[in-house]
């Protein structure tokens, strides 16, 4: 045992052995690559099942047909000659009449939200169905935004909301109080409802609650503005900041609909999936970047941070199902709710869904995102070693002639001076806040010039930086390696603790600052520039503008929008994008220009 | 004029944590309030919260352990009583603890300008001109994070810490009845600094030689532990006379530490074992761990009877990792007194993995817990590990100090050693 001890100490000390990290931690990243793209295979991917035995999708009979769609009519006509006009309290004071008028407490509330200079008000209404057999302890939630996420009147969205509270009202087997919502837009109105129900609003922007059930325990988002015949279900599951609901609540909802419906349910908008590898890997890379912008992708993403599981329908197509058939899956979905003996804890939270009933779960795709962080901490240890090694080429030219061999030189360490790499890393994350103040107190007008500025700042730091500021502290060549090791450090404890919170979002700022473990190691001159160059491609304002300018976006729009998100959502995407991969970035690029 | 000079530093330092601790206190009005309900930095026997409550007891003439939540020393209560209301002007508590940790400050100044962790009255190190600045090892506790968030916090073991430290710091100076006091005051406010009384002892027998006033080792053990009963019974005779003359506050506060009655999570080591234990081992386990945390007293005093300082040093590390309700505070103060040794760091072998894991868990830690309470994707096992990771961390640095003093005072005895590579079996 001792001599195997002393075989792996006179290891430690090997040459061969001190060169390994960077050929380690590049195979960490190409390993974290090919990983995610093996997940769609039929090795590591599961189909889904149902774990909470109390939901029995599909498993009761539905009733809600006939003489209901002749009330649904009746409810879409009214509305209808109400959406027409410009006021919205209108619409308000017809849904809370219909309400009383079926005996639902109804309650309303108003909001304003300030954000990128814009003012977004208005003001939800609401009813409450207490149940017939149940303490008003815990309740369901039916959602319908009167206008819908392409921005139409949520016609029988909101029609459907009604007609199945006054069907609802009539049976007696609720056990759980069902809650009706129906907030002005798709954006900003359940997130005032949900905050406020939980007692988490800013009362200066957002009203009370006048009126509360008990826990909610799930909630369906209906999002029908279309009137015609439908041909398939969109479900959509992404919720703030990336977090998703409970695998079990995106499951029953589907199961009822293709089960006992037959309706096709699908996701991510892959409305023709084949069950292909390609189509696979399309459905997990749109739910990625869905998750890594973190922003709110339906009304029932709001319910996420609360711990409320929620899921947005969306029909979609031309086909032969008719809103009858759409209102049988919700009531099929709110029996399951309502069977519910404890919240929704069975199945996964972390997930990657491939197709509608294919999934990866966290222990099969976590490696992947942190190998790409383990890659910057082996960095920032190789580093770290390096820098505490005396230089052999310094030793000669000192005239110290070495006279011992390779293997006890490596063992001389020198000492750290900290101080400088410290405080370096220290005012580069410190100096983020800039970005981050200007870009969520700015007018929505602005935004562009001011992210100008910044892309134009942000290029010029680290020449400023490295030719202006740190010559007058006269870095030494192990202080630049200090303070490349202790940035990389932060970066892979960052981006771990990420992965935790927010997969996708860890995985692509993993991929996009990859290369910063890789640069500045060489002191070659045509290969510093080069990889000069290749930093300031991948730096946070070029892949920003190249990324809007790829895809057609408006960039006013994507920067109003991370304003409004953060304002609104607590969405932290652009926190992530300016304290941690902006200083690291910087770091890299000053190491390299050192 | 080098004299001068670190005046002018030391003011520069106290004024500069100061200024940013109050910074954060006003610039900020919910941090405090946010910091203190995290786990990591109240516990249920140090926490502001719980002291308010109380607070609010005492003030209405009903017994401040009636409500079943406040689990700490009596005396705190008419202090704070003194202070205007938290919420109307929380300005006073905040300057209050920032006071405290200028003070700690103070006391650990002085500890590190007498050099004692370099040059002791039996030993002197080979490595003392590598000795670390006083000025350094003070702010390296007064801008640690983890001190500015606990005293953010506003937990009482701010109050704690600052009695352990003027403890030591009157022992190296050479009045042991001052040294005895801080230290009763320390154990009345958390009861576990009484486990620092026979290095503390040790500690200021060595310098009441050192000043040339000979006495028999034994008398002087003796008097300085009377002293300490003394002063503790006194102690805990005001809080009898203010606890409506009833020992109830006895139960209540030391022994809820002692039997861990409230489970709350904490960066510690018990709660989760004990929340998952059968109640018919409880007791036997509640014994093996007190019997654990306190074994470790005697052994390091007797082994390492050359550095009492380091003893001090390394207990302070073991609490914070063993203590039934540890929290950051705990660790803050052992980082705190861990650059006194700076001149032994180059033989640490695990100071960057040691740092970095503690770094690791402290990002972590808050991720964990937001998942298990917040999101409810996660749940108590996500936490536990994280603390695991935590408390791993710390013993890596205990383990890695006590190597690094021990290899020290080998390479006094063993010159030939100097350098070489060893093994620790």
């Amino acid at each position: 045992m001792s001599r195997l001890l002393a075989t792996a100490l006179s290891l430690r000390r090997d040459p061969r052995v001190q060169k390994l990290p960077p050929y380690l931690s590049f195979l960490c990243v190409l390993v974290g690559l090919v990983w995610l793209l093996l997940l769609p295979l039929d090795d590591y991917a599961r189909k889904t099942y149902i774990s909470e035995n109390a939901l029995l999708p599909g498993q009761v009979h539905t009733y809600f047909s006939g003489s209901e769609s002749h009330v649904l009519r009746a409810y879409r006509s009214e509305l209808d000659v109400l959406a027409s006009e410009e006021d919205p309290t209108r619409v308000n004071d017809k849904i809370e009449e219909i309400l009383k008028g079926l005996g639902v407490k109804v309650g309303r509330q108003s909001y304003t939200y300030n954000a990128a200079g814009r003012a977004h008000s208005g003001e939800n209404v609401y009813g409450i169905l207490q149940a017939p057999r149940g303490d008003a302890t815990e309740a369901i939630v039916l959602v319908a935004a009167i206008r819908s996420l392409n921005g139409q009147v949520n016609r029988n969205g909101v029609a459907l909301a009604l007609t199945l509270a006054r069907y609802f009202k009539r049976w007696s087997l609720w056990s759980k109080d069902i809650i009706m919502v129906f907030p002005p837009d798709s954006e900003t109105g359940t997130q005032a409802w949900v905050d406020a129900y939980h007692d988490a609003h800013d009362p200066r922007y957002v009203a009370p609650l006048p009126l509360k059930s008990g826990a909610l325990q799930g909630a369906l988002a209906l999002d029908y503005p279309e009137v015609d015949r439908f041909s398939a279900l969109q479900i959509i599951y992404d919720g703030v900041n990336g977090q998703l609901p409970n695998l079990d609540l995106v499951n029953s909802v589907g199961n009822i609909a293709s089960g006992q419906m037959g309706i096709t349910g699908f996701i991510q908008g892959m409305r023709h999936h084949k069950g292909t590898y390609k189509h696979r890997l399309t459905t997990i890379f749109r739910g990625m970047v869905k998750q890594s912008l973190g922003n709110s992708w339906g009304p029932h993403s709001s319910f996420m941070p609360y711990h409320v599981d929620a899921v947005t329908l969306q029909p979609y197509g031309k086909g032969f199902h008719d809103e009858m058939a759409m209102g049988r899956v919700i009531e099929g979905s709110f029996r399951s709710l309502n069977n519910l003996l404890e919240h929704l804890h069975q199945s996964f939270f972390f997930y990657l869904l491939m197709q509608r009933d294919r999934f990866v779960s966290i222990g099969t795709y976590l490696p992947s995102v942190m190998l790409l962080a383990a890659n910057f901490s082996i960095m920032a240890i190789y580093l770290w070693v390096q820098s505490g090694q005396v230089d052999a080429d310094a030793q000669k030219k000192a005239g110290k002639q070495p006279k011992a061999s390779a293997t006890e030189i490596a063992a001389v360490t020198v000492e750290r001076s900290l101080v400088l790499p410290v405080a370096i890393v220290a005012v580069c994350h410190a100096l983020s806040a800039v970005p981050l103040y200007v870009l969520n107190n700015t007018t929505a007008q602005l935004l562009p010039t001011a992210f100008a500025a910044l892309a134009a700042m942000s290029t010029a730091a680290p020449f400023v930086l490295s030719y202006a500021v740190l010559p007058v502290y006269k870095p030494t060549q192990q202080q630049i390696l200090l303070m490349k090791s202790l940035s990389l450090l932060l970066l892979g404890m960052a981006l771990s603790t990420l992965a935790t919170l927010n997969f996708s979002l860890a995985f692509v700022i993993g991929v996009l600052t990859a290369p910063l473990s890789f640069v500045g190691l060489s002191r070659n001159e045509p290969l510093r520039w080069a990889s000069a160059t290749l930093l300031t491609l991948l730096a946070p304002a070029t892949v920003i503008y190249s990324v809007v300018a790829g895809v057609g976006l408006d960039m006013g729009h994507l920067l109003e929008q991370a304003s409004f998100g953060w304002t609104v959502w607590g969405m932290y995407t652009p926190i992530v994008v300016w304290t941690i991969w902006w200083p690291a970035w910087t770091i890299s690029m000053v190491s390299v220009l050192c | 004029m080098p004299e001068t000079m670190t005046l002018r530093g030391k003011a520069g330092i106290y004024a500069g944590a100061a200024l940013l601790r109050l910074l954060l206190f006003v610039a900020f009005p919910s941090l405090p309030d946010l910091l203190t309900s995290r786990v990591e930095i109240s516990t249920p026997v140090t926490s502001f919260k719980r002291l308010q409550e109380g607070l609010f007891l005492y003030n209405h003439n009903v017994s401040p352990y009636d409500g079943g939540v406040f689990h700490q020393a009596p005396l705190l209560l008419p202090l704070f009583s003194l202070l205007p209301d938290v919420r109307a002007l929380p300005i006073f508590t905040a300057l209050l603890y920032i006071l405290v940790d200028i003070l700690s400050a103070e006391a650990l100044m002085r500890i590190a300008a007498s050099g004692e962790a370099v040059q002791s009255r039996l030993f002197t190190s080979p490595r003392r001109i590598r000795q670390a600045s006083s000025l350094v090892v003070v702010a390296c506790y007064l801008f640690n994070p983890l001190s500015i968030a606990s005293c953010l916090g506003r937990t009482t073991s701010v109050f704690t810490n600052c009695a352990t430290l003027w403890a030591v710091a009157k022992a190296i100076d050479g009045s042991p009845f001052n040294a005895m006091v801080a230290l009763s005051f320390a154990s009345y406010l958390s009861m576990y600094p009484l486990l620092l009384l026979p290095p503390t002892i040790l500690l200021a027998y060595d310098h009441q030689l050192l000043k040339g006033r000979t006495q028999a080792a034994p008398t002087f053990a003796v008097k300085n532990v009377a002293i300490v009963l003394v002063v503790l019974g006194m102690l805990l005779g005001m809080s009898w006379a203010l606890d409506s003359q009833s020992w109830e506050f006895l139960g209540r506060t030391y022994g809820i530490q002692l039997t861990l009655n409230d489970l709350n999570p904490n960066v510690g080591l018990w709660w989760y074992f004990f929340i998952e234990m059968f109640d018919s081992f409880r007791s036997f386990f509640l014994a093996v761990f007190w019997l654990h945390l306190s074994s470790y007293v005697g052994g390091l005093s007797i082994r390492i009877r050359t550095q009492p300082l380091v003893v001090i040093v390394l207990l302070l590390g073991i609490f914070s990792i063993f203590k039934p309700y540890p929290s950051i505070a705990d660790t803050s103060l052992f980082l705190g007194t861990l650059p006194l040794y700076r001149h032994v760091f180059p033989l640490m072998r695990y100071s960057f993995v040691a740092a970095a894991v503690l770094a690791y868990a402290t990002f972590l830690g808050p991720a964990f817990f937001h998942l298990w309470i917040y999101a409810g994707s996660g749940n108590a096992n996500f936490f536990y590990a994280i603390t695991l990771v935590w408390s791993l961390g710390q013993s890596l640095l205990v383990s890695d100090l006590t190597f690094a003093t021990l290899r020290d005072e080998w390479e006094v005895e063993r010159p030939e050693m100097v350098g070489k590579e060893v093994k620790q079996i």
